[in-house]
């Protein structure tokens, strides 16, 4: 009887097991085809999207972040240092543009200029006053660093102070916009504003005049000379100091013009350089600390990467707002992986 | 009241400083990604709060979840130069108080949530829970200065010193730079998390607001001026800085001026590293001298020959 029972009771401990195991087996199936269907849906969403803008895009952004990042790269190349204030040129010259092309009424081109040289001059008068002087007195590369955080947290806040004192200008922290419109228009299924077509031809300008300096000119190549070592450039007759102070000049003037860029496409305010500075920090890193071509390339691969994340991010349900992520991932992924970028692919025998 | 108040503070970030200071100042690794450590640790005390744990081991807890995050950090920062160091860790604070944000179901997400004090008795008035509190922070930051101090004046501390002058060197006398550099991390970050909990529980609650890189910057403005790889000389700083602060914050409400003080206040404090930078590198104390006895024997030698001498 108990023998009985116990066979009967493992019989139906059995049937019970394999009941639920075959339960098991369909819910997995039936879980694999809700997956495939959500597959299938996934798919549904990419044929939605259009796929054409999303690459325009990617090329819109990575424009934007080559004029910006170009800056940085000479003057971290050149310095031995990562320029945190470079934001602030960013944001420096989203402002010094608003002044001269809403507040003064003199358009955008003059924007474009004065914003150069005014904050090409600020970048300047930061390297000699500040970067150099710190340098003479034997600062090492982290004092350097807090020196350019230090530099950044004045330049920010004294963005709206000078606002505040001098009304003209039309600085507050309050976010302002451009009041120049520009027209879009369709072209087959991409949608095109004059602003991102300007974004692109200076990009491509930029990139054809920085090559022919630095390969044709004695200025460009006394700046590769000084970047890979500043002795020798020293020792064969190159001013170091000014060629060092040509750099800053420039990539600050650089950093003002994709600082009107990004502010005319969305909003001008003491943060506009800080929310873009870990994709440049990416794209200088990716690209190779100092190389020129590099950073064109990573420029590329980052803005295209940003792009179709966004898409990627809103197929998987997360928020847009972790945009910034994709960039933070590429830095993380390069230090990692090969902490020199992409320098190595244009270095010349 | 307000000076309890300030004494609390000034405990707070006293605790930061001398985790800053065991990082940079003795071993020598640039970290301008403070700010994310603090607030690992104060939203995990303010997560376990919740959960109804007793505040020892919602303490205790930050502090570890922030350790486990300085280890995370100090994977690539091995390898790597101070600059790229510098920035992965200032990106990385970024990147966190991001998700704490965008993350609604975290805590609270852009609004924050409450935090539950650590001790609170029924009935007691402001100036009670104050003084409460004072205990309590002055208790952890005195326990993190008897580490900090036990730390670096051992064969320990002198390794990491070696390991910030020289790493090859440090590497060829046989000292592993690599877990030293994630052990010093581990422990900086540790002490940052406590006091981020302690920070929570005292203010009653978190949002990521609070969490901006300036509480970095304002850390390594206290280490700077204070004297690196001198612990009384941080926590100098981290008392002259909060007074600074606080002292900037009184005279706002007594002076007229032509813009917003909270930009100027900014403004000094940039112009206060630059000056300290330009004029005190070594800050106001000086790094303080190694005392062994084998390093006391060779100066009293030393000194003896000179008498001999002369």
């Amino acid at each position: 009887m108990p023998v009985r029972s116990r066979a009967v009771a493992n019989e139906t401990r059995f049937t019970l097991l394999s009941v639920a195991g075959v339960c098991c087996i369909e819910d997995i199936i039936i879980g694999f085809i809700a997956e495939l269907r959500s597959f299938d849906e996934w798919i549904l969403v990419y044929m939605d999207v259009n796929w054409a803008q999303v690459l325009f895009n990617g090329v819109v952004t990575a424009s934007l972040y080559l004029i910006a990042a170009v800056g940085l790269t000479l003057t971290y190349g050149l310095s031995g240092f990562p320029n945190f204030a470079y934001a602030e040129y960013i944001a420096l010259g989203a402002f010094t543009g608003y002044f001269v092309s809403d507040r003064l009424g003199l358009g955008m081109p003059a924007a474009f200029i004065v914003a150069f040289l005014f904050v090409g001059a600020v970048g300047l008068a930061c390297c000699r006053g500040i970067f150099q002087t710190l340098s003479k007195r034997g600062a090492t590369l982290i004092h350097l660093m807090v020196a350019s955080i230090a530099l950044g947290l004045i330049l920010r806040h004294m963005i709206p102070a000078l606002g505040d004192i001098i009304p003209v200008l039309g600085w507050k922290w309050a976010p302002s916009y451009f009041s120049t419109s520009w027209d879009a228009f369709d072209y087959g299924p991409l949608r095109v504003t004059g602003l991102w077509l300007w974004t692109i031809i200076v990009a491509l300008f930029l990139a054809f005049t920085m090559h022919l300096v630095l390969t044709r000119t004695r200025i460009g190549k006394a700046i590769r000379a000084t970047a890979s070592n500043p002795e020798l450039a020293l020792a064969s007759g190159i001013s170091v100091d000014r060629i060092t102070w040509i750099t800053w000049f420039v990539g600050a003037g650089f950093a003002a013009i994709a600082g009107i860029f990004r502010a005319a496409d969305t909003q001008i305010w003491p943060m506009t350089g800080w929310e873009m500075i870990l994709p440049i920090f990416a794209v200088v890193i990716l690209g190779g600390i100092g190389n020129f071509y590099g950073a064109i390339v990573a420029a590329f691969i980052v803005g295209f990467a940003e792009n179709i994340g966004v898409v990627l991010l809103t197929a998987v349900g997360l928020p847009t707002s972790y945009r910034i992520g994709i960039a933070f991932i590429i830095l993380i992924i390069t230090l990692i992986v090969k902490p020199q970028g992409l320098a190595m692919l244009f270095r010349r025998s | 009241m307000y000076f309890l108040d300030l004494l609390v503070f000034i405990g707070i970030f006293g605790m930061m400083s001398l985790s800053l200071n065991l990082e940079y100042g003795f071993a020598g690794l640039a970290n301008f990604g403070k700010v994310a450590f603090f607030l690992v640790g104060a939203y995990t005390y303010a997560l376990m709060a919740e959960l109804g744990i007793p505040f020892i081991f919602c303490l205790l807890g930050g502090a570890g979840m922030a350790a486990v995050f300085g280890f995370l950090i100090s994977l690539p920062a091995l390898r790597l130069r101070a600059d790229y160091m510098a920035i992965v860790a200032l990106t990385f604070g970024e990147i966190l108080r991001l998700i704490i944000k965008t993350e609604d179901w975290i805590a609270g997400g852009d609004w924050g949530t409450s935090v539950a004090p650590a001790i609170s008795i029924a009935g007691a008035s402001a100036q009670l829970n104050i003084f409460i509190n004072i205990v309590l922070v002055y208790a952890c930051l005195a326990a993190c200065f008897i580490v900090a101090q036990l730390v670096t004046n051992s064969p320990y501390g002198r390794s990491m010193r070696a390991i910030r002058e020289d790493e090859v060197a440090a590497e060829a006398m046989g000292k592993n730079r690599a877990r030293f550099k994630a052990q010093i991390f581990m422990l900086g970050s540790a002490m940052a998390g406590l006091a981020g909990g302690l920070y929570a529980q005292y203010l009653h609650y978190v949002l990521p607001g609070m969490f901006m890189p300036m509480v970095t910057f304002t850390i390594w403005i206290m280490v700077l001026m204070g004297g690196p790889a001198n612990n009384w000389g941080v926590l100098l700083g981290a008392c002259i800085v909060e007074v600074f602060d606080r002292g900037a914050n009184i005279a706002k409400d007594f002076l007229t001026l032509p813009t917003d003080p909270s930009n100027l206040q900014y403004i000094l404090f940039g112009v206060l590293i630059m000056v300290v930078l330009l004029y005190r590198p070594q800050g106001l104390l000086k790094e303080s001298p190694i005392k062994t006895k084998a390093i006391e024997r060779v100066r009293g030698i030393s000194n003896a020959i000179r008498n001999r001498e002369s």
